[in-house]
């Protein structure tokens, strides 16, 4: 009889451990990441169906400049550069990300070649998410794919205001340097 | 160094790996042949239906729900298909007759098509260029329908006990006038001296109900792997991703959903394509008056044959033509149809073939995998050599299939570094 009892008890822990407790962190991971942030558990627990879990070791490329965009990834635990070539054919680091951040994001639009590259700066276990299955979710479930979309388009949005904004200034800092030297 | 050592490691480990797991599959397969015609019809069943699984979630219905919904559907039109089918395939004694009927009216078709009275008679002027050659094809078609020794003497048991009518008696002694060497005795004597006739004989002597059994027990499985490969939410190709180096990650992915992409297109495009030809086929031959269970076999065979290019019409064809031959008595339901049966048939395939492609190609896009038309010659000419008609209906899909995994499989190779 006791016997039957630790059995089951083993199963159940078993079972348990084997299907929610993964499922759970990858949701609390989904659920940190702005981009994902306004989304119920529940469709959080869909988009985690077809999240893969990669890990890369240090000075490996996640994907390299040029390399058509297929995936966007979140960096579940470690250190990624974004990096861009150079004319000496050097590595420039442009920022480097750390643990909840996210890259190669633009992959979710459209297969177009990657602006820069990702290097693995400390060993990292980072999610991939890609845009077919995204485009697959907008079909099965429109609701959460519409959101997800939308949140793209709002953070792309905001990069790009940012941008127009850098531009500006730096418009405005080279009208001053003009005048400077038109008055020299 | 020690990493080099590590690599070396891997590397065999990886490599025996990869053998291990070959000889593992290229065994099973060997062994497990029976099981495979089940699993990949379940397979294409469940991948031809993912769009429609789609559809029924986009429309708030459970998977679990759709998945139900779907295979009831196959089930209820296999079943009501099936019957209908099983309803016109012919006992023994009817297949017999039927053969009689046919030679007799291939004979007079035949003759009138020359112009003679008799096979000895001179005919018109088609008779006198290539009545020969004719002659000699007409023979072998001829000596392919007549009875054998065994097939005459229980045809003889029947008219014994008095179970022919007197038009299919007239039939067979209009026959037996030109007596002609059946095809089957040189074959039955070319088996015997192959060893390959005690074989024959020990399926044949098998019951039905035995093989259908046996059918059974192997195609069982169908449902299963259909139900498995839609409840799965993308843990197959999940598994295959989690043993690609990272390297090739997004290279991999993007490979498979392409090819699965281009694949899926061709072939639902193709299915679309050949249900329509069918249907089509179908609805006019019971316009012109055939029965409806011959209708719907013919729909059939016209329909899954013409997913074979340029001789799959013909085989449509040639299926109407025949049982228009044998056919008598039959009532167009519309008045300016034609009576004669055969004319009927060849409008009827005729209208299915412009309609198909005047409308049903340019409606499936999805079909456009060009291959060049000697390509298509050959692969449903080697098709027919290696499988006979299954492998001319699966040659040009596997050749698709091939060409759009290697294709692409190419084109990303180079777009993600791996090769130059």
């Amino acid at each position: 009889m006791e016997e039957e009892i630790k059995t089951k008890n083993l199963w159940k822990d078993y079972s348990r451990e084997l299907t929610s407790n993964k499922d759970k962190t990858l949701v609390e991971i989904l659920k940190k990441i702005p981009l994902l942030s306004k989304l119920g558990k529940r469709e959080l627990k869909t988009i985690s169906k077809f999240a893969y879990e990669r890990t890369f070791e240090a000075n490996e490329f996640v994907f390299q400049t040029g390399q058509p965009g297929a995936a966007m990834f979140i960096i579940k635990e470690g250190e990624v550069k974004i990096v861009k070539e150079n004319s000496d054919e050097e590595y420039v680091e442009i920022i480097k990300l750390s643990t909840g951040d996210i890259f190669g994001e633009l992959a979710l639009l459209d297969s177009s070649p990657r602006s820069a590259g990702a290097l693995v700066f400390k060993p990292t276990k980072a999610i991939a998410i890609f845009r077919e299955d995204l485009n697959k979710l907008l079909e099965t479930h429109p609701d959460i794919g519409g959101k997800i979309m939308m949140h793209l388009a709002i953070i792309t949005g905001k990069r790009l205001k940012d941008t127009t904004n850098q531009l500006i200034e730096m418009e405005n800092e080279m009208n001053l340097l003009r005048k400077k030297l038109d008055e020299k | 160094m020690k990493n080099s050592e590590r690599l070396n490691r891997s590397r065999i480990f990886y490599f025996s790996l990869l053998t291990f797991f070959i000889i593992v599959f290229g065994y099973l397969l060997v062994v497990l042949q029976d099981l495979l015609l089940p699993v990949l019809m379940g397979t294409l069943a469940a991948y031809i239906s993912l769009p429609a699984i789609n559809y029924l979630r986009r429309n708030r219905i459970p998977k679990a729900l759709a998945i139900l919904i779907l295979l009831g559907a196959f089930s209820f039109l296999i079943f009501v298909l099936g019957q209908k089918i099983v309803s016109v395939i012919p006992s023994e004694k009817e297949a017999l007759e039927l053969r009689i009927q046919l030679q007799y009216k291939l004979n007079e078709n035949f003759l009138a098509f020359l112009g003679k009275e008799d096979f000895a008679n001179e005919g018109n002027i088609i008779d006198d260029i290539v009545g020969d050659e004719l002659d000699q094809m007409f023979e072998s078609v001829n000596s392919f329908l007549a009875f054998d020794k065994s097939e005459v003497i229980e045809f003889q048991n029947y008219i014994d006990s008095s179970l022919v009518s007197e038009r299919i008696m007239f039939f067979y002694s209009d026959n037996l006038k030109h007596t002609i060497l059946p095809a089957h005795d040189i074959e039955e004597e070319n088996l015997v001296e192959n060893g390959l006739l005690p074989l024959v004989s020990k399926i044949k002597s098998t019951s039905r109900i035995a093989i259908f059994l046996n059918a059974i027990s192997t195609w069982i499985i169908l449902p299963f792997v259909f139900i498995f490969i839609l409840i799965d939410e993308g843990e197959i190709k999940n598994f295959f991703l989690s043993i690609v180096p990272n390297r090739y990650f997004e290279m991999t992915f993007a490979t498979f959903t392409n090819v699965d992409q281009a694949i899926g297109n061709y072939l639902r495009g193709t299915l679309l394509q050949s249900s329509l030809v069918g249907l089509t086929i179908f609805l006019g031959l019971l316009f012109i008056g055939f029965n409806i269970q011959a209708a719907i076999l013919i729909g059939i065979v016209a329909g899954i044959s013409n997913a074979i290019p340029f001789l799959g019409p013909v085989i449509g064809l040639g299926t109407g033509i025949l049982y228009a031959m044998i056919v008598e008595g039959i009532d167009p339901m519309l008045p300016f149809m034609p009576d004669n049966p055969l004319i009927g048939v060849l409008m009827v395939v005729l209208t299915a073939q412009f309609l198909d492609n005047a409308i049903f190609q340019p409606l499936v896009l999805g079909k456009a995998v060009n291959l060049h038309p000697l390509v298509v010659v050959i692969g449903v000419t080697g098709g027919s050599i290696v499988g006979g008609f299954w492998g001319m209906l699966l040659a040009i899909p596997t050749i698709v299939i091939l060409k759009v995994v290697i294709s692409t499989l190419y084109r990303q190779a180079k777009e993600y570094y791996i090769i130059y």
